[in-house]
């Protein structure tokens, strides 16, 4: 290979022994993803391009189902939509045994597109229109009750309709861990969710199927489920006994956190997370503790998202220039910034070159394509001396980015995925100018370039 | 009119009922309207046939008072012998004051030894035959000659005079006709013979017993011919004494020695049907033989060579050690056909749930490492067990590096009670091997053995050291947690032994032992429903998940009762146990039961009596067998005990030949799916169909849906090839 040449800088010594071979690095360039070369998905899909491999989404969701069933006898997974919904996404769950769960009116609309019958959706969320309700009243869906306004508003619909609300109340409580998540749902700790399941049940108007919870997001500490199941199984049983009225799941909710590094942690992901196999364990053997799983087994619903796609998703993208810094910094551009990597304001991702390189590594910030400050990729980040063109792979964006991806100076690029045997399907196309400007209306005395 | 002031209503129900048996049971049979038709031909003679009928009514009244059970006497079985006797004497004697006195007084004897009979040779399991007729019949023909009121008959030799006087000229014609009938002899001789089983002789009569007999069931029919043929046959190879071949012999002994060890008494089958190649000809033998004593008396032989052919034949194949193929009729349905199906269907799906109910011992999925007879342990006395440990996706066992047992799936995965049982045993103290370690001085390392009856025991074994939750002696339910996997004893890697035995011990040979449901799913992801069987190596097995809303609504209680309604019928059904505890629907307007079993996790029928045009019969057929789980992707399959909607023709073809083969088989499949777009949401639907497997290919010819929702079936849907029927449930 023909040596690339670098413009000669001086550079701090760091500590280490010398060796006649220089400075080594440990990076392995990644060329591949599931056997198809990034180059030719650059090549066909242009850059920058979003990459999900179905093999690891199966396998992740297995895994996870594993670790659950052959723990505990009932356990039913629900896809958090919000975390990814592109539809491609979503099947791949559903046809894997998922149920869906979603939180606002049109992810409600895009799960029954998928195919998923209304009993198998849970409807979570604050945020509730009365159609949207009224819709999931009559397809059977499962409404986890927000706050007494939604409870309210729904009682309001029962005299409206014939159909009975399936319903379960979200609750919140202290787990032992900060900073409590005591924005949704009813509380705990101060009788707030006994109250409403009193009035949901004595009510008379609706069918309480179970209870929810979701304790926190990306938690690092299993106890807190510990902690969370017990109280819902306290709940539970004060339903079963003195509410007369048994219950059909506990749902756990999600918040198993993927292996990406949090920004600012002393230790990389993969090391300082628990497995959800540990979260499994916590789960059930409390409940089997409980005395739940033999005679009296609700089924065990959990919502997770992140820990089933994370690691699925790849961003492949491309240098578009390097510089350096007024400090003497080495800067990197990349053509994909946090206009679609939304995670990468908490996270600090992986990022990999997708070629051969030099053995010289530099510590450097990746900064995306936007004409903003805030776009940032990576503060600094040790890898090797980037070329325009050279192209790079992202690791670990499966979750959250293709939903809070931000139309923002640029649009939003091609999402492929690659099947189990190595095929590649387009799975959302990059949006065009025409698609952007669809929705737009223009006045009438603008129609003119010029004011009359 | 005055017989019902002489006589109650239920009384006359009682006696018709017998009576009507009585003619019906000569030819094995309990079905009223072939008795009717025996009756009539009985008449062609009408004196015999007066004595006849006389000698039975005498018989039922005089057992309806003496108080014999009335279900026994009801079925004809105490006064068949009486029957015969009053048949016999009509036959012989002249009709005079004394002769009827006689007849009462033999009727009653016969119905005496019938009972006397019945109840000794009941004890050793065998039936009592004609002997109480042969027995009063030689007292009546020993005695006879003493009277001077009774007189032997000479009327059978103008036998078309009685004709006339009976039916008229028609009835001769007829007769004459048939008589006349060229045929070849030796089918005019199996008509006769058959007649002479009612002591006629008579082309006539035996026609059309022999339509009856055909209508009534084709197995008995052919099993007849085949008794005539291998009899004439044997004589013409014997060059025998043509004289002790009358038509009676030929009919009484040979014809229904065919009949009773083919089909009556022997569930149906190639070998039966074979064994009359020998039985007959042994009971022509004794003819002769037993023909040279009496007839010193002047006693002829009657049916005694067919009661002593058969006796000591069901008495013998008593003695076998092991069940053998041909197999006695456990319960009489009065009908070879019947006796044939119904074996077979109790045989296939009823028996196995004799079974102890056992469970897989874990959660989840879980592949079988090594199945019984398998290459690695499992060997010699200890060879009918199962290893089970958990897989990926990739078939591999372990996740990292694969050099711990924590790395390793199944360790440290709750290890379950695969039934209700008392804690037998427990080893609880054997450090966990390292992997690839083998610890072979306590092989078995940390154990549980499990009692679940007397003589019933499973094993669990390289369980995690100090695992055990359950103590000796402690009650555990099935599903309860008893321990965690692990990788003590024998074992280079994380896996659970499980075994069932038959005697408490830890070193205890294995016994081989079905489990009774559990789901496999194969390499695309197909899941299927399996019930008693042994999984075998390398299957991934699960155990069945049931829907507690399926249980609550095909758990139907003892005196539960239901409205159905379609747009022609209605009807109610009530839930009943019978003595033994089999629970059945009762359909109050149609007379009608259907046995059902409901285990907790499998729903089925077993038996329908009935009238097939109720609500309840359709039902029976749509919901044959339900398996009570929403797992997406159960589909069972089963059959029905034999092909219920067939054409008749087909059907009587299926019955001539279903000992040696089954033409067609109707099986049932279901699969229960969510309600679809149309059903209100979470309500379950099964979807079932019947689809007869004929050569190769297969025709639905009934789909049925039944909806459940909220805990109840709302309704249930049928459609065949000729109407759709929607049938609303209430209760």
């Amino acid at each position: 290979m023909k040596k690339t040449w670098q413009s000669p800088v001086i550079q701090k010594m760091n500590g280490g022994l010398m060796n006649k071979f220089g400075t080594r690095t440990e990076y392995e360039p990644v060329k591949h993803i599931d056997g198809v070369s990034v180059q030719s998905l650059i090549k066909e899909y242009g850059s920058p391009l979003f990459v999900l491999s179905e093999r690891t989404l199966r396998r992740n969701y297995r895994d996870a189902y594993r670790a659950f069933s052959t723990r505990y006898p009932s356990v039913q997974f629900a896809w958090s939509y919000k975390t990814n919904y592109l539809n491609a996404v979503c099947r791949v769950f559903h046809q894997e045994g998922s149920w869906a769960e979603v939180v606002s009116g049109f992810e409600y609309q895009k799960a029954l597109g998928n195919g998923v019958p209304g009993p198998q959706i849970i409807f979570n969320g604050p945020e509730k229109t009365n159609e949207e309700l009224e819709l999931a009243v009559r397809n059977g869906s499962l409404i986890h009750i927000d706050h007494f306004d939604e409870l309210f508003q729904l009682l309001a619909i029962t005299d409206r309709i014939p159909e009975k609300p399936r319903v379960a109340i979200r609750v919140n409580m202290d787990t032992g861990v900060y900073p409590v998540w005591d924005r949704f749902g009813f509380n705990y700790e101060n009788g707030q969710a006994w109250d409403a399941l009193k009035r949901i049940v004595t009510s008379g108007k609706m069918t309480l199927t179970g209870l929810h919870c979701h304790i926190g997001t990306f938690m690092l500490s299993t106890n807190a489920y510990r902690q969370a199941v017990k109280k819902l199984a306290d709940l539970a049983w004060r339903c079963k006994t003195e509410l007369n009225t048994p219950l059909q799941y506990l749902d756990l909710g999600g918040g198993f956190p993927s292996t990406n590094t949090l920004r600012g942690s002393f230790l990389p992901g993969t090391d300082a997370v628990p497995s959800v196999d540990e979260f499994a364990e916590a789960i059930t053997a409390q409940l089997t503790e409980l005395g739940y799983g033999t005679q009296d087994t609700p089924k065990l619903i959990l919502e997770s998202g992140r820990v089933l796609v994370d690691d699925a998703g790849y961003l492949l993208s491309t240098v578009v220039a390097t510089k350096r810094l007024s400090d003497g910094r080495r800067a990197t551009i990349l053509d994909a910034g946090v206009n679609l990597l939304f995670t990468s304001f908490w996270y600090d991702h992986t990022i990999s070159p997708a070629q051969d390189f030099t053995h010289h590594t530099e510590d450097m910030a990746l900064f995306g394509p936007l004409c903003m400050n805030i776009d940032v990729l990576r503060q600094s980040s040790n890898l090797p001396l980037l070329n325009r063109g050279d192209q790079v792979v992202i690791h670990k964006t499966g979750a959250y980015n293709m939903t809070q991806w931000m139309q923002f100076i640029h649009m939003r690029p091609n999402v492929v995925m690659i099947d189990e045997e190595g095929n590649t399907h387009l799975i959302r196309e990059a949006e065009t100018l025409e698609y952007l400007q669809q929705p737009e209306k223009i006045p009438a005395h603008l129609q003119q370039p010029e004011k009359k | 009119m005055r017989m019902k002031y002489l006589l109650k209503n239920e009384q006359v129900h009682f006696i018709t009922h017998t009576v009507l048996n009585s003619y019906a049971m000569l030819f094995f049979s309990n079905r009223s309207g072939f008795a009717l038709l025996v009756m009539l031909v009985s008449f062609f003679n009408p004196y015999t046939g007066l004595a006849g009928l006389m000698a039975t009514l005498v018989a039922a009244v005089t057992a309806y008072f003496m108080g014999f059970s009335r279900e026994q006497v009801k079925s004809g079985l105490y006064t068949y012998s009486a029957l015969l006797l009053g048949l016999g004497m009509g036959t012989f004697y002249e009709f005079s004051g004394g002769f009827w006195l006689l007849l009462t007084l033999a009727s009653i004897l016969a119905l005496l030894l019938s009972a006397a009979l019945i109840a000794r040779l009941g004890k050793s399991n065998l039936p009592a035959l004609s002997l109480a007729f042969i027995l009063s019949l030689w007292v009546v023909i020993l005695s006879a000659r003493e009277f001077g009121a009774i007189g032997l008959t000479a009327r059978n030799i103008y036998w078309l005079n009685e004709m006339y006087a009976t039916g008229g000229n028609e009835l001769i014609r007829l007769v004459q006709w048939t008589e006349e009938w060229p045929m070849p002899a030796a089918v005019s001789g199996f008509f006769r013979s058959v007649s002479a089983i009612l002591f006629q002789s008579n082309i006539a009569a035996g026609m059309l017993l022999s339509i009856a007999l055909f209508l009534f069931s084709r197995m008995a029919l052919s099993l007849m011919i085949g008794g005539y043929a291998v009899a004439i046959l044997f004589i013409r190879l014997m060059d025998g004494y043509a004289g002790s071949v009358n038509y009676y012999n030929l009919g009484t002994n040979f014809m229904l020695v065919s009949v009773a060890l083919g089909g009556f008494y022997i569930i149906p089958s190639v070998r039966s049907y074979l064994w009359s190649l020998i039985t007959v000809p042994i009971s022509y033998i004794l003819v002769i033989a037993l023909w040279k004593i009496t007839y010193t008396w002047g006693l002829p032989v009657f049916s005694l060579p067919f009661c002593i052919t058969v006796i000591v034949f069901i008495y013998v194949l008593q003695l076998r050690q092991a069940g053998g193929k041909m197999v006695l009729t456990p319960v009489q349905y009065y009908s070879p056909e019947e006796n044939l199906y119904r074996y077979l269907n109790n045989r296939d799906r009823v028996y196995s749930q004799y079974y102890f109910r056992l469970a897989l011992p874990f959660m989840g999925e879980w592949t079988v490492s090594q199945g019984y007879d398998g290459k690695i342990t499992h060997k010699g006395d200890w060879s009918k067990a199962l290893d089970f440990v958990i897989t990926d996706t990739e078939g591999k066992t372990w996740g990292g590096t694969g050099t711990r047992p924590e790395d390793f799936y199944c360790y440290t995965k709750p290890v379950l009670s695969p039934a209700d049982a008392v804690v037998e045993e427990i080893q609880n103290w054997v450090d966990d091997n390292p992997v690839g370690g083998n610890n072979t001085a306590q092989n078995w390392g940390n154990t549980i053995v499990l009692k679940h009856a007397e003589g019933l025991y499973t094993k669990l074994s390289h369980l995690k050291k100090g695992s055990i939750k359950v103590n000796k002696g402690d009650y555990v339910k099935k599903g309860s947690l008893l321990a965690y996997c692990g990788n003590s004893g024998r074992s280079p890697e994380p896996h659970l032994h499980f075994q069932v035995q038959a005697t408490p011990y830890i070193d205890s040979r294995t016994l081989p032992y079905p489990l009774a449901f559990f789901l496999t799913r194969d390499q695309s992801g197909a899941v299927s429903f399996n019930s008693f069987r042994v999984p075998s190596e390398n299957e991934r097995v699960s155990n069945l998940q049931t829907d507690p809303l399926l249980l609550q609504a095909f758990d139907f209680k003892p005196g539960f009762r239901m409205k159905v309604k379609s747009d022609r019928l209605e009807e109610e059904w009530e839930v009943m146990v019978s003595v033994y505890n089999e629970t059945y629907f009762w359909c109050r307007e149609k007379n009608s039961y259907a046995y059902f079993v409901n285990d907790g996790q499998v729903f089925f029928f077993t038996q329908y009596f009935g009238n097939t045009k109720s609500l309840l019969y359709t039902f029976y057929l749509s919901a044959y067998k339900l398996v009570l789980s929403s797992t997406p992707g159960i589909q069972i399959t089963d059959h029905y005990s034999r092909d219920i909607k067939g054409n008749i023709f087909f059907r009587w073809v299926q019955d001539l030949v279903a000992p040696f083969y089954l033409l067609s088989r109707l099986q049932f499949r279901s699969i229960c799916i969510p309600g679809g777009e149309e059903e209100a949401p979470g309500s379950l639907l099964f979807r079932t169909s019947a689809i007869r497997c004929l050569s190769g290919k297969e025709k639905n010819i009934q789909s049925a849906q039944i909806l459940v929702q909220g805990g109840k079936i709302r309704l249930f849907r049928v459609q065949t090839a000729h109407q759709q029927t929607e049938i609303v449930c209430e209760y």
